[in-house]
């Protein structure tokens, strides 16, 4: 079992197919996808300034890091519903583009950096508040934040500039039907 | 009136038609700055809305993040601009983008007109709610009808 024959099973589960060939449907869920970018993406960045003490200075870690908490989770959750539709529905497409695994790539840093930041900056912040000057750490996850999370929009972007070697999988597709007669 | 004819010969458009990362470069500084822009106004739309900072008042989160709204504002439309001049006979002709920039020249005017008066002055909860809940509504359209131009529907 190959990845295009994987990935072809994946895009042609209902779900995956009506998103691809009803009308609207694609567009809706890719503006649903920039609108979390747009609420849940600005909201990390405004965080991260914070960390860095270079913005939000009148407010507390805390009350930055605790105010929008659930509102970035709740955009995490869209995002990624809205981007695993899109995905999906265009799995064969997706599975060779090179931008696309780049960003999957980051998601997973992404996942690291919780990982890694969490218990020591992200779940203290009331910590990061008492200290006279912001920890290294704080910091650290600031600067590794706004690199992953301005990378993932740059490269979902990107994703749509990536032509694939024109009918690569048809190709492939082609070389087993020609080598059936043979046999 | 700038003519359209001379708008469509542009040396911009042709730096952005003629070289392969010029646009896809334009775009990626529009998405991250309408995030910036989009994302700080957020924070006083969820304070207005009364979903979050409830200890501090929308007035001292609109000192805070106004200044974010108005680089990422800046840096957003400058890009926008740069996209448009690639084709401005398409985009001007096109439904969505019309529509898109009427959206966003609302959504402008009245985010520093009826939404930071509402922020600086303190309102009742619930003229604050509903400002906020257009506030929403107003930039998430925007957004979508980005979109829409974008994916060059008809």
């Amino acid at each position: 079992m190959s990845l295009y024959s994987i990935c072809d099973s994946i895009e042609n589960i209902g779900i995956f197919t009506y998103v691809r060939e009803t009308p609207w449907v694609y567009p809706i869920i890719l503006s649903g996808h920039l609108i979390c970018i747009a609420v849940f993406g600005g909201m990390i960045l405004m965080t991260d300034l914070r960390l860095l003490g270079v913005g939000l200075k009148d407010k507390t870690v805390a009350e930055v890091v605790g105010g929008l908490r659930p509102f970035k989770r709740i955009g995490f959750v869209v995002m990624v519903t809205c981007g695993l539709l899109l995905a999906g529905s265009e799995a064969t497409q997706y599975y060779q583009n090179p931008y696309f695994w780049t960003k999957m790539t980051l998601l997973v840093l992404v996942g690291v950096h919780a990982l890694v930041f969490k218990p020591t900056v992200y779940d203290h912040p009331e910590e990061l508040d008492k200290s006279p000057v912001l920890p290294a750490r704080a910091k650290a996850a600031a600067v590794l934040s706004l690199i992953l999370w301005v990378s993932i929009p740059v490269c979902g972007r990107l994703i749509a500039y990536y032509e694939p070697e024109k009918d690569k999988a048809p190709q492939t597709a082609a070389r087993h039907s020609d080598s059936t007669p043979v046999k | 009136m700038i003519p359209l004819a001379f708008l469509q010969a542009n040396p911009l458009g042709d730096v952005l038609n003629n070289t392969e990362w010029a646009f896809p470069l334009a775009e990626c500084f529009h998405i991250v700055f309408f995030a910036v822009a989009i994302g700080s106004i957020m924070m006083v739309d969820l304070r207005l809305l009364g979903l979050a900072f409830q200890r501090l008042s929308p007035a001292e989160l609109v000192r805070d993040t106004w200044v974010y709204t108005l680089v990422g504002l800046v840096v957003t439309v400058t890009a926008g601009m740069a996209l448009f001049v690639s084709d401005p006979r398409m985009y001007l002709f096109d439904r969505w983008f019309r529509i898109k920039v009427a959206l966003l020249l609302a959504a402008i005017l009245y985010n520093y007109t009826v939404h930071s008066k509402v922020a600086m002055a303190g309102s009742s909860k619930a003229v604050g709610a509903i400002v906020g809940a257009i506030s929403v509504l107003l930039w998430i359209s925007v957004v979508a009808g980005g979109v829409f131009v974008s994916l060059m529907l008809i």
